[in-house]
């Protein structure tokens, strides 16, 4: 026993010896399986650099995040943590602990293996400051194969919402529901841009959600449209919806109960815990006819103002996230998709394979309003739309001017 | 003498009701139509509480292949105890994946600091606004009453600040200071109306018989103090093992409590979620203060009805 000690200190001792071995404080909010699966392939990779990982995880949703700033004013800061909201990294680094990362993306040559809507989400003001780990899209359609051909469907084949739509009488007569909708705000805050991307377009998205609102696009013909699309799928959705998990959703689906759910692609990892493989058990297509997809991009946030060695374990770390190897095992264990257009093929799924294709065009994507917006009027937006959602006999107009007045409240 | 008088106060204050009972009670036995109402109200709210309960128990005994299919309240096909097993040894809270039993010994050793200190500041802070001339007790007792008003969000920022100045932010030191700080407005002042009910006469007594302030409150004061202390018990028991907030602010990177790992366990929202394994680990962590509650549930009903938190 002795003796086992001794050696296992000696061989801490030689391993703590070797260049720089740092303790790496991690805050995160993953906990459930697949997340700290992935969560390891990144430990195993640092670990191999020689430093250790120690963990902090507090769960929390997105917005600021409050947690975090706790652990920076009480003095015991993480090193790398989690985070994807722009301004709790400009709160860090006027705090002078922000740290950019754009040199060291471009040594490592990175950024040109980076879909645009990736890019642009790791930038806060001009400045590269998130390690991008996972990309989700946020408004991907999937589907029961074997409920699509029972009911004598094909959703890859449709080219408009109109055309999907049109098929729902179809389905609902050979007794599913067609579409599996989760009431809950934030899903239908989801379902709202990923629409507004989709129906509208890049432009209509970005003065939306951009980091500066246009007001003009709030009272547009694509606005309406968009409005009028939430209206249907509202109106599609079946009895149970109201606050319905997400997850819970899913779950019809893949029992066979509806046909499809519009929902952000992390569905995946459903599917493959019930253990139903992508491309033979379910299909994944982009929003008929979407003009633009959302891309989610989780991204980890590195200390500042730290000591040399810290500093260099820190982008050991970031380099370790996005290597391409790396990062194709780890979208295989969390259900992502790889951030880099490089991954290796054969590592990736088809709904993976699809993603990376449709975000191969850099005029087909936008950004995670989390990643840009307002946190207030990303909130504001929310609420609306929710209030739309629950209220059928609100009418556009009324959304509409309820979306005015909320911008000149916060943002006017 | 004095202690004598004491005692007899309090057992008049059970036996008023007890001698005025008969005229209240029921004329004749057997089963009224007012009765079967009652009875029919009770256990409609007895099936309120008991049928979300009933649903997180068999639960956290099914399978994940039977919860997928949605009827909850089926029974299990079969009964596995895997759930449990996963919540209490393998549960991952990060990286690490040891269970709740890793936040159940960190909320055990939250506990027992943050209740002496707790009680302790709180109990003696009562017994000397109660009983001691105190100079502007008057107007410290409205600024401790104020201050259970003030929502711990507001000042968690300066606690922050505070803790880490004292170098006790981020151990478990920091968290039972906050809890004792936090609880003192509320809990004083039950202890001070519970000790305001000592008859002068004692207090005077026991000043003349030469007792310090500490003596007479160890010596007297304390013995007395069963019914509340019962009371206290329970209620700081449940409100620091409940306690997410403060743990999860104060307790720094490894002394977070139980709630903090569960919270970590139900609260996915990119992941994958197993209900079975949440059910379990809520229950889990529901179970020490229900212990707790029934050990000394009958004190507390006593230490109720003896006056502990009246006033």
């Amino acid at each position: 026993m002795l003796k086992k000690t001794l050696a296992g200190l000696a061989v801490a001792l030689l391993l703590s010896s070797t260049a720089y071995a740092e303790e790496i404080v991690v805050y995160h909010s993953w906990s459930s399986g697949p997340e700290v699966a992935a969560l390891n392939v990144i430990k195993k990779g640092i670990e191999a650099k020689g430093h250790t990982w120690t963990d902090i995880a507090i769960p929390h949703d997105t917005g600021s995040n409050v947690n975090l700033m706790n652990l920076v004013t009480g003095g015991s800061p993480p090193n790398v943590f989690m985070e994807s909201n722009p301004g709790v990294f400009r709160d860090l680094a006027g705090l002078g602990f922000g740290r950019p990362v754009t040199e060291f993306f471009e040594e490592q040559g990175i950024t040109e293996h980076l879909p645009l809507a990736v890019a642009k989400s790791i930038t806060v003001d001009g400045e590269i400051v998130k390690i991008p780990t996972a990309l989700h899209i946020d408004g991907m359609a999937y589907y029961n194969m074997e409920v699509a051909k029972a009911a004598g469907v094909d959703p890859a084949s449709w080219t408009s919402l109109d055309a999907m739509f049109a098929d729902f009488q179809k389905v609902s007569d050979a007794g599913y529901v067609p579409l599996a909708i989760g009431g809950q705000q934030w899903q239908v805050g989801y379902l709202f841009h990923a629409l507004a991307a989709a129906t509208g377009g890049v432009d209509f998205y970005n003065g939306v959600y951009g980091a500066e609102p246009d007001p003009a696009v709030l009272d547009s013909a694509e606005m309406r449209t968009l409005l009028e699309t939430l209206r249907k799928f509202q109106e599609a959705a079946d009895e149970g919806s109201a606050n319905r998990e997400w997850n819970v959703t899913t779950n019809m689906v893949i029992t066979g109960k509806a046909l499809m759910q519009i929902h952000g692609d992390w569905m995946k990892g459903e599917w493959t815990a019930a253990g139903k493989s992508a491309g033979t058990d379910f299909g994944c297509i982009q929003i008929p006819g979407a003009k633009a997809v959302v891309a989610t991009v989780d991204s980890w946030g590195l200390l500042g103002g730290q000591s040399p060695e810290m500093d260099q374990a820190e982008l050991d770390f970031a380099s370790v996230v996005v290597d391409p190897e790396v990062q194709a095992e780890f979208a295989l264990a969390k259900g992502s998709t790889p951030v880099r257009l490089d991954a290796p093929e054969s590592a990736l799924d088809a709904c993976s394979a699809e993603v990376l294709h449709i975000l191969a065009d850099p005029a087909h994507q936008v950004q995670n309003p989390h990643s840009m917006s307002d946190a207030d009027w990303q909130n504001s937006i929310w609420d609306v739309v929710f209030n739309f959602w629950s209220d059928p006999s609100m009418s556009v107009d009324d959304a509409i001017a309820q979306l005015q007045d909320n911008y000149e409240t916060i943002l006017g | 003498m004095s202690q004598m008088s004491a005692s007899e106060r309090a057992a008049g204050a059970t036996e008023v009701p007890v001698a005025r009972a008969p005229y209240f009670v029921r004329k004749k036995k057997g089963i009224s139509p007012q009765s079967i109402a009652i009875i029919v109200f009770l256990s409609m709210c007895a099936l309120f509480f008991c049928i979300p309960l009933y649903v997180v128990v068999v639960t956290s005994f099914k399978s994940m292949d039977q919860i997928r299919e949605g009827a909850i309240f089926a029974l299990p096909q079969i009964w596995t105890l895997d759930a449990w097993d996963h919540a209490w040894n393998k549960a991952c809270s990060g990286i690490n994946c040891h269970g709740l039993k890793v936040g159940f010994w960190n909320s055990v050793m939250i506990l027992f600091p943050s209740l002496i200190l707790s009680i302790a500041l709180s109990m003696v802070t009562g017994y000397a606004l109660a009983l001691w001339n105190v100079r502007w007790a008057g107007a410290f007792l409205f600024l401790l009453f104020i201050c259970a008003f003030v929502p711990f969000q507001i000042i968690m920022y300066p606690l922050i600040v505070m803790t880490s100045s004292m170098k006790v932010y981020g151990t478990i030191w920091g968290v039972a200071i906050v809890h004792a700080v936090l609880a003192m407005p509320v809990l004083t002042l039950i202890f001070r109306n519970y000790y305001k009910d000592i008859p002068q006469e004692i207090m005077s007594a026991a000043v003349m018989d030469s007792g310090s302030f500490w003596k007479i409150f160890f010596e007297i004061i304390l013995p007395m103090s069963g019914n509340i202390l019962i009371v206290i018990l329970i209620l700081q028991i449940t409100s620091i093992w409940n306690d997410y907030l403060i743990g999860v602010t104060f307790g720094g990177l490894n002394g977070q409590p139980m709630t903090v790992n569960l919270a970590n366990l139900v609260t996915i929202s990119t992941g994958t979620t197993n209900y079975a394994h949440n059910m379990a680990a809520a229950l889990l962590t529901a179970i020490p203060p229900l212990v707790v509650y029934f050990v000394v549930g009958k004190l507390f009903v006593q230490g109720v009805t003896a006056g502990a938190i009246k006033g």
